[in-house]
């Protein structure tokens, strides 16, 4: 049972994250040129359960300006993959590291600890040898 | 209960910044490129500009009728009705939009459902990647 303390915490940064978010999408209305960045990238989960998943994707869509557009079931080869819509992302490593940090915060909600750092997990988890495993590990 | 000024001023500031929202979120749908960027930029309205006019009808519903446990559980099954409808449905539409074969619009970049990541390939045409791949030197044309 995930800790009632962290949960509103978690939900705290959400709503920080949506006025943020709002701020982002309104301010490039009145910028000349085409409207936004937009990009869609993908983005490895460490979530294991249901209920992580369907949390993290609940997060990135209410997040304005972030939008799961596909997802991908984990097998014995790769995580639960989820592909999100980013408009107003710098670079694709820069949303990443957006998105890792929520995965952060939730993980820490719902587990009471922190999880491991991407770059620890992609060299772990992940078998040797596998096709697009050095691809992964890369971003 | 509450002073008449606070009030009306609550209400007002909430109402209107929500109404507004809306209003710019409309705004943003019409310079956003595709149907994926359109539901996109809606989820302010959704998520913020909704809740924020909920809140200014619960304070006018408080100053006017006075706290009643009946209307504050309203308030807040709505509130969360909303967080949790909005955030459900946003991600129903983006798939099912793009599962239906909607266009995603061509400066979308990178666009890692049509490309891999270290896809050699990744910002050619078909003609320039077919003639990569025979070893094809097409410069002189």
């Amino acid at each position: 049972m995930m800790n009632p303390f962290r949960a509103i915490g978690y939900s705290l940064w959400i709503g920080k994250e949506i006025v943020t978010g709002t701020v982002d999408v309104l301010t490039g209305i009145f910028k000349a040129g085409e409207y936004g960045r937009p990009m869609i990238v993908e983005l490895p989960l460490r979530c294991e359960t249901d209920v992580e998943i369907t949390l993290m994707a609940s997060s990135i869509t209410i997040t304005p300006g972030t939008l799961v557009v596909a997802s991908a079931a984990a097998d014995e080869r790769s995580r639960a993959t989820l592909f999100v819509h980013a408009l107003f992302g710098e670079s694709e490593a820069d949303v990443l590291e957006g998105l890792y940090e929520m995965e952060d915060r939730l993980l820490h909600m719902t587990r009471g600890r922190k999880p491991e750092p991407i770059s620890s997990w992609t060299a772990v988890q992940r078998p040797s040898g596998e096709a697009g495993s050095t691809e992964r590990s890369a971003q | 209960m509450i002073p008449d000024t606070l009030a009306i001023t609550l209400v007002g500031v909430f109402g209107i910044t929500g109404s507004a929202i809306v209003l710019l979120c409309a705004v943003a749908m019409f310079r956003a490129n595709d149907a994926l960027s359109r539901i996109n930029v809606f989820s302010p309205a959704t998520g913020l500009a909704m809740p924020l006019i909920l809140l200014a009808a619960y304070i006018y519903t408080l100053w006017h009728d006075g706290f009643s446990l009946t209307r504050l559980f309203m308030a807040v099954a709505g509130f969360l009705a909303l967080i949790v409808v909005s955030s459900v449905a946003s991600n129903v539409l983006s798939r099912s939009t793009f599962a239906g074969g909607a266009p995603v619009w061509r400066h979308t970049s990178p666009n890692r459902l049509s490309e891999a990541p270290g896809d050699e390939d990744a910002g050619l045409t078909e003609y320039e990647s077919t003639l990569a791949d025979f070893d094809i030197d097409d410069s002189e044309h």
